[in-house]
């Protein structure tokens, strides 16, 4: 079995259809710390979505924007700290740093599209890398939830400083995280899969006053 | 009368509230609204501690920060103790619970007071300085008894039940001080709809307003307080933080408020809705601009025996009549330089209680408050100062006189006045810490006889900081400040809305710090400069004489201004002191630095929530789990938690580290063993420019390297040093795949950044971090293919699967990629799949692999075996001192490469070719029992006279259960050149080892082991 798309670079599937058990990186935390489930008191509730499909492109802007545009029909959002959903709202593209994008889609499209913007790439300067294994996503919403970030990050969170459509590389409390805002209500944590443990912890810990809860 | 100086009438106090507290074991009353002093003051409670160093009775002086003396140990059990508390700072709660830092038995007959004079002719100025020159040894002893003397106070040995946290924030506008400078300035800033943070470190806002005499808009000034402060509340862009100090200005407008939240309501948080809040809280204040409104702090006269028990602050004095119903006494003498303080006079006339005299530096004393003064019939004395109080325990008397300030005398003997409260001002000092914390050194001004404060970028100073006191100056003042810290943020400024203030007309103040005696400062009776350090203006003047000109160098003489008091009330006088002394003006003299914290700040705060469980990210693999299960002992690598070694449970035994790595290292060697190395770091590497990039990064070649290959690569600073090591695979002709050390991985992938983005931009590649991604097991071992071809479909034929091979396939059905690498020596696969599928393909080859004995190895195991075949650790045998060439790995070195490396050039310096060198060599102990301890020296003659030439040291040291012997790794002086040598090792406890020097390979020299 070969996944090569040329002889250039060697792309990989590293899913299965096969029946085997899978795991989220806060598998072992949920067993150890548990998961208290939100009540109707609850002003922050934490929610991950794991086993998304998670691509990092670097390359220059206007030919990744070309790209994505012919094969997901998504522009890339060129100012920085910004956040582009599409239209259904499940795929997102983040600017990271002038010549790197963070690309999250549902779970299993992520081979077939690293293969689709290849073949759009054609021979430009770019490198995608499937990152989906090294992290997971975490909503956290709730009327207290930019709060709790306070306590957990140093960026500011005001909504006059960081409204929807933004995304940021921060500290998180002594680990780093990639946040963003989709929607008013909702915000995400893209958390680094060995530091999943330690972030969610601390969220428990620091949204206790707040009567946090994990949507299961 | 319970409460023998309280007044019926007046205060902020609630007296339908009545609370009890003890102090020093004795029950007291107070009322909701006091503070600890006022609540003291009360209750008639002259003496609240023992001075540092002269163990002398000494009462509460002020009414706020900068008190000296009334520093308490509060909490009722062993873990609520808390030091350093101001009992001028701490709101009285229901049951409180406070004692004296200092006094032994009890403050009010103390033991140490005899010791006292004894002691403090032990302790002269200097004391210090000298304790610490010489000789060194004995510090430890002094110090001992310093502390059981001074009592500054204990942490609680118990563990602390409360939590504390850190918030973030953000702001255009900082307003540090609620007084009526703040306020104003919060109010504009707020208005304009800027985000506005007020912080203010008493119970409620206000400051001066709290006790002024003076109407805002023909009302009491609490009122216009009580309404700003609700409009302020109301606002949705403005937090108010009371109970919050300032402590720390830091870099680029970055302030450190400490929040406390419960302390006002008891010792330790009390629970709410079953959960215990937090008890203090440290914001985080990154701001646009800092409005500092910190007023002024009065100073005090300095006068003999100005320590005594009823001697206060003129200023205090108000405060405690006024804000708590409070007198302090029932005769008072007050001794003043200027008009505001005769409020202090008024207020306790108005209580109705007796005004002996106010003793008036100046000669013709005029002003609205003098006159008002006199209007009471107050006798008012010209042109004197009280120069000495008389009492043991408490004010019995105060010695007036005449003085003369330019020449620094008394004119005539003065009377002695009958009181039994002192009340002095010698002006105020604008409060001037903050602003000092970022560097900006401050300016005398004779006008208002203090230093103001000068401003960094992006900060703003109001009021009474400023130097401006009269009312209508600071209002204006501080609107102007908010409203221009508003514009500068970006907001439309509010035209000013002020509250009307009647323009009072003061008489000119005089400077007067040290009030003359009759006898010589060296002879009259103490007078003290600063009383939490015991410092009297005798120890500034010895000082001056023993040459000591810097007011610095005064003041680390003196112990002047140190720990927690910070010089808030003494370093004026003690500057003005010095200057007499030198024949300097103060100016000259200048001031010493200010240091945050402002006030002490418990370090629970400081601390948050970073600590126990979440002191620092411990980073788990997707198998640990599995390993927690099999009971491993892990190792702290960074922050990554590997196992350690497996201990097996041998006839209801646990098995003994040495036991298990040992069982485990057979395994390996003789079976099949595996390892979680998902830590190891990986990068991937794409571009057409990867090969190269490569070429120039590692010391060795890359050119060749197939698709398909692997290959080991050394990695050098630019110094020519081993900082890395590991192994690259060639994934594709424009696609590598990087691993590096668990501790290396982010350091590794910031060097391929840095040097492609500053030397060789024009390298078409680009570095992604995919650690995380991938999980790695490595299966090792003699029946690794066995066991490897029951789980996998890719062909592990040796021929067409070689050492130093990838490949890809399924591994349990998951996808993977294998390559045949070894740290061990044996036959190895390292298998790479996504990590979320990681812990079912370990157990499916522990469900495989029983037959084989799969045995799951740690970290000890894995250092073991990977020194037996001479593989170092980056970092442990080498530590940045170490060329590719010291570890014999010329192998591993291009030199003849067309593009130069990173470290080439370096490694061509003479130094670098020294035959001399510490070079990497095996050691064998001549006795095999011995296990010699890593760091251990080396030396070539044992019996060199001492210091001996120190000829190397050991790296990594092991028993090995395949040599049966301890053997290691070491880095010796013309080692390579030394085979054979013996080496001697002498150790703490006398003994010497002896070792041979032999190859770092102990094991399979030819490597035919691996490459099966």
């Amino acid at each position: 079995m070969s996944n090569t798309v040329d002889d250039k670079i060697k792309t990989f599937d590293t899913r299965t259809d096969a029946n085997v058990p899978i795991e989220s990186p806060l598998a072992y935390t949920y067993r150890r710390s548990g998961a208290p489930a939100p009540d109707k008191n609850s002003q922050a509730v934490l929610h991950e979505r794991p086993f998304l499909g998670h691509l990092t492109l670097r390359g220059g802007a206007i030919v990744l924007d070309e790209a994505l545009r012919s094969v997901l029909d998504m522009s890339l959002p060129a100012e920085p700290q910004s956040l582009l959903f599409d239209a259904s709202g499940e795929r997102s593209v983040q600017w990271i740093s002038p010549d790197e994008w963070l690309l999250i889609v549902p779970g299993g499209e992520e081979f077939e599209l690293e293969n689709r913007l290849r073949e759009a790439l054609g021979d430009a300067h770019f490198a995608i890398t499937n990152v989906g294994g090294g992290q997971t996503v975490v909503d956290l919403e709730g009327e207290a939830a930019s709060e709790l970030l306070m306590k957990s990050v140093i960026y500011d969170v005001h909504p006059q400083h960081f409204p929807v459509g933004k995304g940021v590389t921060t500290v998180f409390a002594k680990a780093t995280v990639i946040l963003r805002r989709p929607s008013e209500t909702r915000w995400e944590l893209v958390v680094r899969r060995s530091f999943a443990d330690y972030v969610y912890r601390w969220l428990l810990d620091a949204g206790a006053e707040y009567g946090i809860g994990v949507q299961r | 009368m319970s409460q023998p100086n309280r007044l019926d009438r007046g205060g902020s106090i609630d007296r339908s509230r009545e609370l009890s507290f003890t102090f020093n074991g004795q029950s007291y009353r107070g009322y909701a609204g006091d503070t600890l002093a006022s609540a003291l003051l009360a209750n008639g409670v002259d003496i609240v501690n023992r001075s540092f160093k002269y163990s002398r009775p000494r009462g509460i002086v002020a009414a706020g920060a900068e008190e000296p003396n009334a520093v308490i140990q509060l909490g009722s059990t062993e873990a609520a103790q808390v030091p350093n508390v101001r009992a001028t700072q701490q709101a009285l709660f229901d049951g409180l619970e406070a004692r004296s830092t200092n006094g032994w038995p009890n403050v009010q007959r103390d033991l140490m007071g005899l010791v006292g004079k004894l002691g403090g002719g032990f302790m002269p100025p200097g004391f210090y300085y000298k304790t610490f020159m010489a000789p060194a040894s004995m510090w430890m002893t002094y110090e001992k008894f310093i502390r059981k003397g001074a009592g500054l106070g204990r942490a609680p040995a118990e563990r602390d039940p409360d939590t504390y946290d850190h918030v973030n924030r953000h702001c255009d506008v900082l307003v540090v001080g609620g007084g009526p400078a703040g306020l104003a300035a919060a109010l504009a800033a707020g208005r304009s709809g800027s985000l506005v943070i007020l912080a203010d470190e008493q119970e409620t806002m206000g400051g001066s307003l709290l006790d002024t005499r003076e109407l805002l808009d023909e009302r009491p000034a609490e009122q216009w307080v009580a309404e700003v402060t609700a409009e302020l509340e109301a606002m949705d862009n403005v937090l108010l933080l009371p109970r919050t100090t300032a402590n720390g200005y830091h870099d680029h407008n970055f302030v450190t408020l400490h929040e406390r939240r419960t302390e006002h309501l008891g010792e330790t948080a009390p629970e709410h809705n079953g959960r215990r809040p937090v008890r203090s809280r440290l914001h985080r204040v990154r701001a646009g601009r800092v409005v500092l409104a910190t007023g002024a702090h009065e100073r005090p006269l300095v006068y003999g025996n100005n320590d005594v028990p009823g001697n206060l602050l003129a200023g205090a004095v108000s405060s405690y009549i006024r804000r708590y119903g409070v007198v302090p006494g029932s005769k008072l003498v007050l001794s003043t330089s200027n008009d505001h303080a005769y409020r202090a006079a008024l207020d306790w006339a108005e209580s109705g209680r007796e005004v002996a005299a106010i003793a008036d530096a100046r000669a013709e004393p005029k002003g609205e408050l003098v006159e008002q003064a006199r209007a009471k019939g107050i006798r008012i004395i010209p042109g004197a100062a009280v120069v000495e109080a008389r009492g043991q325990n408490r004010v019995s008397g105060a010695r007036v006189a005449r003085i003369n300030i330019d020449d620094f005398r008394v004119e005539g003997d003065g009377e002695l006045i009958e009181c039994d409260t002192i009340a002095s001002s010698g002006g105020y000092s604008p409060v001037i810490h903050l602003a000092s914390h970022t560097g900006a050194r401050p300016t005398w001004r004779d006008d208002i006889l203090g230093f103001v404060p000068n401003m960094v970028d992006g900060v703003q100073a109001a009021g009474g900081v400023q130097g401006v006191y009269a009312t209508p100056e600071v209002l204006a003042g501080g609107w102007t400040a908010g409203a221009e810290a508003a514009r500068a943020a970006g907001f439309e400024a509010l035209e000013a809305a002020l509250p009307s203030v009647e323009t009072r007309h003061d008489g000119e103040a005089v400077a007067l710090y040290q009030v003359p005696h009759q006898k010589a400062t060296l002879r009259a009776p103490k007078q003290f400069v600063d009383m939490q350090n015991d410092v009297s203006a005798a120890a500034i003047e010895v000082a001056t004489r023993e040459g000591f000109e810097s007011i610095e160098h005064v003041k680390r003489y003196t112990a002047m201004g140190f720990g927690t008091d910070q010089g808030k009330l003494g370093n004026i006088n003690g500057m003005a002191i010095a200057a007499r002394c030198l024949g300097r003006t103060i100016p000259e003299v200048g001031t010493t630095v200010f240091r945050p914290n402002y006030t002490p700040v418990t370090f629970g705060a400081i601390v948050g929530r970073h600590c126990r469980e979440l002191f620092d990210p411990k980073r788990y693999t997707a198998m640990h789990q599995w390993h927690v299960e099999q009971g491993a002992e892990f190792e702290d690598v960074g922050q990554w938690k590997r196992p350690w070694y497996f201990p097996r449970r041998v006839q209801g035994r646990q098995e003994s580290m040495h036991d298990a790595v040992a069982r485990e290292c057979r395994a390996v060697r003789e079976k099949v063993g595996i390892l979680d190395a998902s830590t190891l770091g990986k990068i991937d590497i794409q571009g057409p420019d990867a090969r190269e990039f490569l070429g120039r990064v590692y010391t060795n070649k890359w050119a060749k390297l197939a698709p398909g290959r692997v290959r080991y690569g050394l990695m050098c600073k630019d110094d020519g040093m081993v900082f890395d090591d590991g192994t690259t695979s060639c994934l594709a002709e424009n696609h590598f795949l990087m691993t590096t050390s668990t501790g290396g991985a982010a350091t590794v992938l910031e060097w391929l950044e840095v040097w492609h983005q500053t030397e060789w931009p024009e390298l078409e590649v680009y570095f992604n971090s995919v650690t995380d991604h991938w999980a790695t097991l490595t299966v090792t071992g003699p029946e690794a293919r066995k066991l490897m071809s029951e789980v996998t479909d890719i062909d592990l034929d040796r021929e067409s699967f070689k050492f130093m091979d990838w490949r890809e396939g399924k591994v349990a059905n998951v996808p993977a990629r294998v390559f045949r690498i070894s740290f061990t020596g044996e036959l190895a696969y390292e298998i790479n799949v996504q990590a979320n599928y990681a812990l079912h393909v370990w157990e499916t080859l522990f469900a495989h692999g029983e037959k084989y004995e799969l045995t799951p190895y740690g970290t000890e195991t894995m250092h073991v075996l990977r020194a037996e075949k001479g593989f170092i650790i980056a970092g442990q045998d080498t530590d940045g001192s170490v060329t590719p060439e010291d570890l014999g790995m010329h192998w591993a070195i291009g030199y003849d490469k067309p593009f130069s490396w990173i470290g080439k050039r370096a490694l061509t310096r003479p130094d670098t070719a020294r035959a001399d060198r510490k070079q990497m060599v095996g050691l064998k102990p001549k006795d095999p029992k011995v296990i010699l301890e890593e760091g251990a020296q080396i030396v070539f003659e044992p019996e060199h006279a001492i210091p001996m030439p120190m000829k190397g040291h050991v790296t990594s040291s092991y028993y090995s259960p395949t040599l049966d012997s301890g053997f290691a790794l070491a880095v010796v002086k013309g080692g390579h050149q030394r085979m054979g040598e013996t080496v001697y090792l002498p150790m703490v406890d006398g003994q010497v080892h002896e070792a041979e020097i032999v190859s770092p390979i102990f094991v399979d020299p030819k490597g035919e082991r691996q490459n099966v």
